[in-house]
């Protein structure tokens, strides 16, 4: 049984008498382990899937099980709950508190779980070195570089070992080699840890480093292409 | 929530300056309130613990303030006499204002050994003996002696008259404590008042167990009403009231005063939260993804506002009561004094009430960052 089944998935909004529609009759699954790129032109609806994975959104209509729970079933308070065991969520703009150090920021989702002191201190320190950061546990967001705060907000998402990990062009506010450093610990992560990892971005290069690549037009999610064709076919 | 609290103090660090301001704020609202709530209390108290339902003031009749009233010392031993009174002591008032004042001094003058019988006073420092024995001798209340620092053996001046302290007391009554009590005769041959030998201000009764005030008060004035001078003899706590009437007034207004302290906190308090959950739009929308619940975020602002409003509270009350106490401050008129109150239930009252308004004033910025939607939330700048 895939990790993550949608069927049907439309997401509307109305503004007046104009309806919207960045998602229309959308159905995919994603296994378990899997690393999912997703792209598309700006506003071809991509991070409103996404949030709809992540359980920050609701659809108009359809159905998404994560991990054998119908997410779009529950009330806002159990979403919450759920959320804080099931999903890793990775910004473009990082999102660390700013007041918080890059250990405490990375610690915030356990304190929602019910871990001891010394346990949440064991998961924070992998989680750490599992993104190379162990020796700026005390800085604050401030203090650290674009690349460095985001490879927090990695260690953030992955720090509470979620069903699913999500990030919404995690590379869209870095270099190109700041950018090849996280894409890479993105690989590294779903490869050594089996992290479920779905990720939009607009880069063809960086959806190519994921096993499996899908695409939105306009709403519509199209069959996932081999990735040398699309390359090819770009003329990249 | 304990886990959170890091969190909460560093967002009120984070706008330090905001956060101390509206502290500040809260502290001296609370301070006016503590003061208000501390006179208050102290006229609740005028009439406690001093025997006012057994005790009667003979006064003179139409005389209203003390320095007007002369009766005969001779009525006291007449009185005295009467079934139904065990004590009729005579007392000569002098003091430095007749009109309401903050720093009223007043000086009862009686004889030694009445005092020791109907005033429940209990010393500090010094001793009766000596009291006894020195003509200008004077034992005062520990709360004048604080406010105008008297130590053992010091001599005090009000206009004409200087005494030397004795003793100094505490009593049961906090409103006790603003006076000085000194020997009748050395108050009737001072200087500048002129033919006061044998006569007193007041005569105060002390009921035998059983006797009925009302009756007595009538029968009293009765018995002096064909005399040179006739009496208005009224209980003590009625005698108090009247004296301090004016005071009532204004400090029965100074309620209001209180009541717009703690809105003043709460619109502070209120302001500061909104204004601190609008700036963390998109950092509440962030913990929620985080698998934050809206209760939680609910939780963690009213905790903010509390933890503002509460810090307030205890800075403006605790200097209030520090002041108040170190202070020793009464208000009086025409020679009745309230002291203020520095009661433990003053301090309970301001943080009960800092509590009740930090709460009140993080429920709309609370419920504000609770319901807000996440993803047009993350929108937000
Ligand atoms: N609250 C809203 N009300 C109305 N329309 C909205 C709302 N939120 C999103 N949309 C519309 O939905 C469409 C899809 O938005 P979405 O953010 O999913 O696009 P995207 O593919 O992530 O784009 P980008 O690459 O620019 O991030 C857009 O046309 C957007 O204008
Ligand atoms: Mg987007």
């Amino acid at each position: 049984m895939p990790l993550v089944e949608i069927h049907g998935l439309t997401k509307e909004y109305h503004k007046g008498d104009q309806k919207i529609v960045p998602l229309r009759d959308a159905s995919l699954a994603i296994d378990k382990g899997d690393f999912v790129s997703l792209m598309g032109a700006s506003g071809s609806g991509k991070s409103t899937l996404l949030n709809l994975i992540a359980g920050i959104d609701r659809p108009t209509s359809g159905t998404i099980h994560v991990a054998g729970t119908d997410i779009a079933s529950l009330t806002r308070t159990q979403l919450a709950h759920w959320r804080a065991r099931n999903v890793g969520y990775i910004f473009q703009l990082y999102n660390l508190i700013p007041v918080l150090t890059a250990y405490e920021n990375i610690e915030l989702p356990l304190l929602l779980l019910p871990l001891a002191r010394a346990e949440r201190q064991k998961r924070v320190e992998i989680a750490l070195a599992a993104v190379g950061l162990t020796d700026r546990a005390d800085h604050y967001p401030r203090q650290l570089s674009g690349g460095q705060e985001q490879r927090v907000g990695i260690a953030r998402a992955i720090v509470g070992d979620p069903a699913v990990v999500v990030a919404d062009e995690p590379t869209g506010d870095l270099d190109a080699e700041t950018s090849e450093q996280i894409l890479h610990l993105l690989q590294r992560l779903n490869a050594e840890l089996g992290t479920t990892l779905l990720m939009v971005t607009h880069d063809p290069k960086s959806a190519s480093i994921a096993r499996r690549q899908l695409r939105l037009d306009k709403g519509v999610l199209l069959e996932p292409e081999p990735p040398k064709v699309a390359l090819a076919a770009r003329g990249a | 929530m304990w886990k959170f609290l890091p969190y909460i103090a560093k967002n009120l660090w984070r706008n330090r300056t905001r956060s101390a301001l509206t502290i500040s704020g809260a502290a001296v609202a609370m301070f006016v309130f503590t003061f208000v709530g501390s006179v208050q209390e102290g006229l609740a108290n005028l009439n406690r613990g001093s025997q006012t339902e057994r005790s009667l003031i003979v006064f003179q009749a139409n005389r209203f303030c003390p320095s007007t009233s002369r009766l005969p010392e001779e009525h006291a031993r007449i009185l005295a006499k009467m079934p139904g009174i065990e004590e009729a002591v005579p007392i000569k008032v002098f003091m430095n204002n007749c009109r309401a004042s903050l720093d009223l001094v007043v000086f009862h003058g009686m004889p030694a050994e009445k005092l020791r019988k109907v005033r429940d006073l209990n010393l500090v420092s010094g001793d009766w003996s000596t009291y006894e024995k020195q003509r200008d001798a004077a034992m005062v209340g520990q709360a004048l002696a604080r406010r105008r620092s008297l130590a053992i053996g010091d001599r005090f001046s009000i206009g004409e008259l200087t005494v030397t302290v004795a003793g100094i007391f505490t009593a049961a009554n906090a409103a006790d404590e603003s006076f000085i009590y000194t020997h009748l005769e050395f108050l009737q041959r001072m200087r500048g008042m002129k033919n006061s030998v044998g006569t007193v201000t007041q005569i105060e009764i002390l009921l035998a167990e059983g006797t009925d005030a009302k009756a007595m008060c009538r029968s009293i004035d009765e018995k002096f009403r064909t005399g040179a001078i006739q009496t208005d003899t009224r209980p003590k706590g009625v005698f108090q009231a009247r004296a301090v009437g004016d005071l009532v007034d204004l400090i029965g207004f100074a309620h209001y005063l209180g009541y717009a302290c703690v809105a003043l906190v709460l619109t502070l308090v209120g302001t500061t939260t909104l204004m601190a959950v609008q700036d963390r739009v998109r950092e509440h929308a962030v913990l929620q993804t985080l698998g934050f619940s809206w209760q939680r975020i609910f939780g963690l602002v009213l905790v903010e506002s509390l933890t503002v409003s509460l810090t307030g509270g205890v800075v403006g009350t605790g200097l209030a009561l520090a002041i108040l106490s170190w202070k020793g401050l009464a208000v009086g008129s025409e020679g009745v004094t309230i002291a203020f109150s520095t009661s433990p239930l003053l301090a309970v009252i301001g943080l009960a009430a800092t509590s009740i308004v930090g709460l009140a004033a993080g429920i709309v910025p609370a419920w504000t960052a609770a319901r807000a939607e996440i993803v047009e939330s993350l929108r937000s700048i």
